[in-house]
């Protein structure tokens, strides 16, 4: 069977209306917001302005740390949630469709129209996506980039690779790193972003 | 209270999720606070000033399409009651307006979605930590009483990051 993205899109829209009695939105094993993503752009955008030319390395690599380090929690939750269990898991029939399981709920939650191009089992991973809120931010703010911007959805293709290859969690973590060899932003006709073996794991490992 | 239903406003143009006519993304906690700790950690206080602002333009901008879509809500009253809907519809917590005028005031928050994951993330905090609130507040009662961004300043005089009982805002037109 199919990973069948409209069934979890639907599950999450349908969830996303569930309010408990804070004011906070459990859903899939994680509290969920909804906020605009001229707030996302310009936290990311900005940061990256503020931390000056000199930074910009490193304030691109902290922006997808924070999006990789997210990716693994939060779809660690996901897939160990009720709702998963009961909507995801019938259509799960091999280790790869828990990832093009993944990429429809982060098409569900907005992020961009997510499309897996290509698993190699436990060493890369190709995702192309021709919409993602952060190449459109971009441009509609600024123009043109020079570089790739979606450090978001960069991080979390990661994070993909490292729950369903990286052994167990949390020990996975950073197993993987992705590139964006092309994006939107800087004039490519898709945003694509390749996930392989990273060749700097974190540090206490 | 004005009945603000989500499930009319909430909705797709086919891989976007709409809210009011804008585009807005799903993201949880760990996002959030990574955001927020990546702010603070590396920009101090510009950082904090970063996502206040990030914050107040963009509901500025959202709550403004809002009020637009919805021209029988007239009274500040209403305007307010619907704020904390909205509030709590984007699963952001609960709002209190419990004394607020155009020329300030005070709002609380008995729950919020910023201290859910704070808390659950990294434990009590020394500081207030509430940022994202500070700045969607001033961006919604600048909506509310036409005002131009950066009309309302917004302290978090409690905080329960810090353990407080609830989080205390203090609103004043600068």
């Amino acid at each position: 069977m199919a990973i069948d993205g409209t069934k979890i899109t639907h599950a999450v829209m349908e969830g996303s209306r569930i309010r408990e009695s804070k004011g906070i939105i459990p859903l899939f094993g994680v509290y969920l917001s909804l906020f605009s993503t001229q707030y996302y752009n310009q936290l990311s955008f900005d940061f990256e302005k503020r931390m000056g030319p000199r930074r910009q390395d490193e304030a691109k690599n902290l922006l997808i740390s924070a999006a990789h380090e997210c990716g693994y929690a939060t779809f660690e939750g996901i897939r160990n949630s009720y709702e998963w269990e009961q909507v995801v898991v019938p259509m799960i029939e091999s280790r790869e469709d828990e990832i093009r399981g993944f990429a429809a709920v982060a098409v569900a939650f907005g992020w961009g129209d997510l499309e897996i191009v290509e698993i190699i089992p436990g060493e890369t991973l190709r995702i192309r996506v021709n919409d993602s809120y952060e190449a459109r931010g971009y441009l509609e703010k600024y123009g043109r980039a020079k570089s790739e911007k979606c450090y978001m959805l960069r991080g979390v293709a990661a994070a993909f690779m490292d729950l369903s290859y990286a052994g167990d969690y949390p020990d996975g973590y950073s197993t993987f790193a992705a590139e964006e060899p092309m994006c939107r932003a800087k004039g490519d006709l898709y945003c694509e972003f390749l996930a392989t073996k990273s060749h700097h794991p974190r540090q206490d490992d | 209270m004005h009945e603000l239903k989500l499930g009319d406003e909430l909705g797709r143009k086919g891989h976007q999720v709409i809210l009011g006519g804008e585009s807005v993304a799903m993201h949880c906690h760990h996002y959030n606070i990574n955001l927020q700790k990546m702010l603070e950690d590396h920009l101090g206080t510009e950082g904090v000033r970063l996502m206040m602002e990030a914050a107040e333009m963009a509901n500025y901008s959202g709550f403004r399409a809002i009020l637009r879509q919805y021209p029988r809500v007239k009274t500040l009253k209403s305007k307010l009651e619907m704020a904390a809907v909205m509030f709590q519809n984007c699963g952001l917590g609960i709002l209190h307006f419990k004394s607020i005028r155009p020329s300030g005031g005070v709002i609380v928050s008995p729950s919020n979605h910023h201290v859910t994951g704070w808390l659950a993330k990294h434990g009590r905090r020394e500081t207030a930590g509430c940022h994202f609130v500070r700045g969607w507040i001033a961006g919604a009662l600048e909506a509310i009483y036409r005002q131009p961004l950066g009309h309302y300043a917004i302290e978090e005089t409690r905080c329960k990051m810090k353990r407080d009982q609830e989080c205390v805002f203090e609103v004043k037109a600068r």
